[in-house]
């Protein structure tokens, strides 16, 4: 058990290391010249040497890495071009946002998820299966952008029901929030959703398959009673497993939601930085990203063992 | 020795009855699943689209027409036309070569470079597998879209450079898969065999390994194509992909955006065409799974 945290715990370390090589690299080839952008469109060429000098953007890139790297270890990624902010500061007044954002989606797909692939496996083959399954289907194949732009033509534009973009802080009005945040909401959860109520749906036939449930039935347990005490405790351990992986999936959809629906968080941020080559804030942001990553699904196989031992990772289960 | 040689004769002379039956089976199967012939049809009609634009389209989908800025779809216009009065129907058409053309090669890219690299790492074990799957961890860590805009950033806006960049975000999903399919393949009492008779790496995995893979892959191909389409359209609405006036179906959406109180059409129809030809594929690739993976979901 311990041999595996730690294994697992080091596999993260590598992955985070090749994370800030390939972030690193990747904004280095950006075309351009940092310096140039550092310095303004008024400077000249002794202006954008002095910003080379100051930032040490002639020094050789093992030093400039190495340097980055030690400052990003204490939390220091350097500040945004733009607005010379700091770029942990703009992370931290976007962030919450999206994680708002996130969390309302993760709702709406489990509440929808959860129950349809429930009802899928234990009437399976039924018209409820097909709707179920359809529906998944569709979830899937629908651009959330497109969704995102029907769901603003209809109750924005025909209906007047609730404001095409902008946002509200929760703290300022709370319904003035969710009206905003409503829509891109279920545009994030309908992509989730749908991915999530296949995994259930398979596995609870997994699950309802197995020996155990067939003594549960064969004792004289009512269906409910097996279905909801037996089975699906069962069959949600892969759907959790799902759930931290789709979480790439949710940022890149913040990155479409947030830019169809204005709403000023972490994606969008994501989205502006490049658009306007902030070097530093485009190296920070995907470095949170793509670390945030790694670390939740590092949480997530932990806490996976913790709760079934079956799975206990000796290098041929977890293969595929 | 007489025995072990018959065994592979007698098998040949079956052949042909087993390729009947499995055409059989095929039959069976496609008329117990309807909806995939029909999604499976439904990409047929969509390819065919793609390359009769030219006769489908009727008019020019760059010609703008002051005369008929955002008109709501009429019989000479049956999807409208946009802010610059051209015809909606023929930018839809011509839209499906774009879109057909970054869904497929960018998923034909991710399996060039990640089956191969898959195959390698299962096969040889060791530091080299360590090194490339570190790699695809790595590489998964990122989002596939951040991914692509970010690859994007680097090369330059243009559909090959978008086609790139998608399919070098899908990559890593086929290095896994196709890692762990060979190793579960390796270890197969027939792949043994051949190793014992002297069989070298580049046979065991081209003639033995890769030909027992290449179902599941296909399978992966019609779940990743999907993903692809919806991808570039993501990538071309955020104007990173097919720059206008070229009609991309993401390109279009994003100018409809602006005219959603007025030219409503201008909306619908691009977004329609890529939800459809995105469910058709997941429809045919559903009916592929069952054909291919006869374990019963």
């Amino acid at each position: 058990m311990f041999d595996f945290l730690v294994q697992r715990a080091a596999i993260s370390v590598v992955t985070l290391f090749v994370i800030s090589l390939i972030v690193f690299t990747g904004v280095r080839m950006i075309p351009g010249d940092p310096a140039r952008v550092l310095a303004g469109t008024e400077a000249d060429a002794a202006g954008i040497e002095a910003v080379r000098e100051k930032y040490g953007l002639g020094d050789p890139i093992p030093v400039q890495y190495l340097r980055w790297v030690a400052l990003a270890l204490r939390g220091d990624l350097g500040h945004s071009i733009r607005t010379r902010e700091s770029v942990i500061h703009t992370v931290a007044t976007k962030l919450p946002i999206t994680i708002e954002l996130a969390f309302l989606s993760l709702f709406i797909a489990v509440g929808i998820a959860i129950p349809a692939g429930v009802l899928a496996a234990v009437r399976r083959n039924t018209l409820w299966d097909m709707l179920a399954s359809g529906a998944s289907l569709g979830g899937v194949s629908i651009p959330n952008f497109w969704l995102g732009i029907m769901l603003i033509l209809f109750f924005s534009v025909q209906l007047g029901w609730l404001p095409a973009s902008g946002f509200v802080p929760i703290w300022e009005s709370p319904l003035d929030n969710v009206k905003r945040m409503i829509m891109p909401a279920f545009v994030l959860g309908t992509a989730l959703a749908a991915v999530l109520m296949r995994q259930t749906r398979n596995s609870m036939i997994e699950v309802m398959s197995a020996d155990y449930i067939r003594t549960a039935y064969s004792k004289g347990l009512a269906g409910r009673v097996v279905v909801f005490r037996h089975a699906i405790r069962n069959s949600l351990i892969p759907v959790v497993t799902i759930l931290g992986l789709q979480m790439g999936a949710l940022m890149s959809g913040a990155v479409v939601t947030e830019q169809i629906f204005v709403v000023p968080g972490f994606g969008r941020l994501i989205v502006e930085s490049v658009f306007t080559r902030d070097y530093p804030l485009v190296q920070g942001v995907v470095l949170i990203t793509a670390s945030s990553y790694v670390l939740i699904n590092l949480l997530v196989d932990v806490s996976y063992s913790l709760l079934n031992p079956r799975i206990r990772i000796g290098g041929t289960a977890r293969e595929s | 020795m007489s025995r072990s040689a018959t065994a592979p004769t007698a098998l040949l002379a079956q052949s042909p009855p087993g390729e009947l039956s499995r055409l059989a089976r095929a039959w069976r199967q496609a008329r117990r699943r309807p909806a995939s012939v029909v999604g499976a049809a439904i990409v047929l009609l969509f390819v065919a689209m793609a390359i009769g634009a030219p006769w489908i389209a009727g008019s020019d989908p760059m010609q703008t027409d002051w005369k008929q800025v955002r008109k709501a779809p009429t019989l000479a216009h049956p999807f409208g036309t946009d802010d610059l009065g051209r015809d909606t129907f023929a930018r839809v058409v011509w839209g499906t070569r774009i879109s057909m053309q970054a869904g497929v090669l960018s998923i034909v890219l991710a399996i060039a470079v990640g089956v191969p690299l898959g195959l390698v790492a299962g096969f040889y074990r060791g530091a080299l597998d360590q090194t490339i799957m570190r790699l695809t961890d790595a590489w998964l860590a990122f989002p596939f879209l951040i991914l692509a805009i970010g690859l994007v950033t680097i090369m330059g806006p243009s559909l090959t450079n978008a086609t790139i960049a998608i399919g070098l975000g899908a990559t890593p999903t086929y290095i896994r898969l196709t890692r762990g399919l060979v190793l579960a393949t390796a270890a197969e009492d027939y792949v043994q065999g051949a190793r014992a008779l002297g069989a070298g790496d580049l046979r065991l995995m081209s003639r033995h390994v890769l030909p027992n893979i290449v179902s599941s892959l296909l399978v992966q191909a019609t779940i990743s194509i999907p993903v692809a389409i919806i991808a570039e359209a993501v990538l071309s609405f955020l104007g990173l992909g097919v720059q206008p006036p070229a009609p991309s179906w993401g390109t279009m959406l994003n100018t409809a955006q602006q005219f959603l109180d007025t030219a409503p059409w201008m909306a619908w129809w691009p977004g329609l065409a890529i939800f459809t030809l995105a469910l058709s594929f997941n429809l045919a690739g559903d009916g592929l799974r069952d054909l291919l993976d006869p374990r019963d979901y």
